[in-house]
């Protein structure tokens, strides 16, 4: 009878349960499903890791390779995000080139890597206009349950974290580049941004979390990104309902939270790796 | 060709198994929520996804869509992060779209898909990491999601390379060994009946070693049908616990 209900009227089935103030899957209005992470799976990647919001899982694999610094900027290094919504993570999606959303989000992540100075690009510079590193950084999304962003940073940040590039000289005689596979140290993160993304529903009512089906209900959607210093790195609202200043404000507050539990999460693994070796 | 001794003079190879050993196998059913059905396999090194959606409607084209069996969508990719150089072009190149053919060939001949006509079943198989044995990983993956998807085959689909080195027939090869000149061949099976659904060989290889090759490569995709049968039972009986209670 649920299930009929469910199927064919899907907004007042969730709008029964937002007026109780919990959402169909038993959470509360602010609650993010439990969090899971893996790192290091990937053993041809220089970095990996994998992170699951209830059922939304995203790998990121790290690559790097060398190439001549850009002109403009002949002291820094590259690094190139990249998400790709196969067909394999939902059926919503088709085989072919990147769609609209795969392109936003890569674009997402981008500026996010940009605004919150997570790397320093300088660092990837090895001999200022001659040699650099270029981390490309691919990130896919095998199971699409909502959330994606949210997921896409986190899991984001734990591969670069996971990331060990091996140290590079560059020979006086030769003018070629020696790369020493034995030696590698890992990559230094100046900040840990983590997002939270809402729905809003109605008009009215903000939801944590959105899982595929609330997201497709909803009226607005709205991603904030926060570093560890509770300091702002971006605030993504692309169109839908409006929304106002003090109920942003409140979205705002709950990021900073969710930025300390994803911090102590990524920290917890990435310690109990270096234990584990 | 001096260098990678690919067995040496014990019997051992690269990676110190035995002549006619098989990498590990470890394998997950119903790992993807949204999926109708999905499975994890890794064979060694080479970690390969399966997932199936389907049988549902034919997308795109009415014009594609069979009047008496269903049509088999097959998409072959590799993670960029997979190999060891970046892969740039992870889908679409020829190597991907042969590969993806030969899975939809191969799983023609074991789904039963005149059970639904004009409909369509998409599998798309995604290696994670590349070590050698892709297409078998490939395939064996996709068997998993196909049960896992309760879709009606004729058989499991096992599939497993083999070589040959000095008189001696090597199964389940890795990449090094794959990539270092010698013969390579791909079986896909179906175990019971014992018969082959596909089988691919790019080298230079007498004419007498073939049957050798065949049967070294039979016996491991047996081997691995038992290792694939024993995981879909685990999972049914974990399935079962759950929904008793």
């Amino acid at each position: 009878m649920a299930a009929g209900f469910k199927t064919a009227e899907p907004l007042e089935y969730h709008r029964s349960f937002l007026k109780e103030n919990c959402r169909p899957d038993g959470r509360e209005l602010g609650e993010f499903r439990p969090t899971t992470l893996n790192i290091s799976s990937i053993a041809t990647a220089d970095g990996s890791a994998l992170v699951k919001i209830g059922n939304t899982t995203v790998i990121c694999g790290i690559k790097a390779e060398l190439t001549t610094p850009p002109n403009d900027a002949p002291n820094k290094g590259y690094i190139v995000p990249n998400v790709d919504l196969p067909p394999l993570c939902s059926s919503r999606f088709r085989p072919g080139p990147p769609g609209e959303q795969a392109q936003a989000a890569s674009q997402f992540i981008a500026d996010v890597i940009e605004s919150s100075h997570l790397i320093n690009t300088e660092e990837l510079c090895i001999e200022k206009a001659k040699l650099c590193w270029v981390l490309y950084c691919d990130i896919m999304c095998l199971d699409y349950d909502g959330n994606l962003l949210d997921a896409c940073v986190v899991v984001l940040l734990a591969a670069l974290k996971n990331a060990q590039l091996p140290q590079v000289t560059i020979n006086k005689e030769t003018d070629l580049a020696e790369v020493d596979i034995q030696k590698k140290r890992p990559l230094k993160i100046n900040r840990h941004p983590v997002g939270s993304s809402f729905a809003v529903f109605d008009d009215s009512i903000i939801i944590v979390d959105p899982t595929a089906e609330e997201e497709s209900l909803s009226t607005a959607l709205l991603t904030v990104v926060t570093d560890e210093d509770d300091r702002l790195c971006a605030i993504h609202k692309p169109g839908g309902t409006s929304l106002s200043g003090e109920k942003l404000q409140h979205c705002i507050n709950r990021a900073i939270t969710r930025n300390k539990e994803i911090s102590k999460l990524v920290d917890k693994v990435i310690k109990s790796m270096k234990t584990a070796k | 060709m001096a260098g990678l001794e690919l067995l040496s003079d014990q019997g051992y190879r690269l990676d110190g198994r035995k002549a006619s050993e098989l990498r590990k196998v470890q394998a997950r059913m119903s790992v993807f929520a949204q999926a109708d059905g999905s499975a994890y396999l890794e064979q060694g090194n080479t970690k390969a996804l399966a997932v199936v959606y389907g049988p549902h409607e034919v997308r795109g084209s009415r014009s594609k869509s069979l009047h008496d069996r269903a049509v088999i969508n097959c998409q072959y990719s590799m993670a960029t992060f997979s190999t060891a150089e970046r892969k740039r072009r992870p889908h679409g190149d020829r190597k991907s779209s042969e590969m993806s053919l030969h899975l939809k060939q191969t799983f023609e001949a074991a789904v039963l898909t005149e059970l639904y006509p004009r409909s369509q079943i998409d599998i798309y198989v995604k290696i994670l990491q590349a070590d050698g044995g892709n297409y078998s990983a490939c395939v064996n993956a996709a068997t998993l999601a196909l049960v896992d998807a309760g879709i009606p085959m004729r058989d499991y689909v096992c599939a497993c390379t083999a070589g040959f080195v000095e008189d001696t027939p090597l199964a389940d090869l890795c990449h090094a060994e794959e990539s270092g000149g010698g013969t390579s061949l791909a079986l896909a099976l179906l175990p019971r009946s014992g018969n082959i659904a596909l089988l691919q060989m790019d080298a230079r290889l007498h004419q007498d070693h073939l049957d050798t090759l065949i049967e070294a490569a039979m016996t491991a995709c047996k081997g691995l049908s038992e290792v694939l049968d024993g995981v879909v039972r685990q999972h049914l009986e974990e399935v079962s616990v759950l929904t008793r209670d």
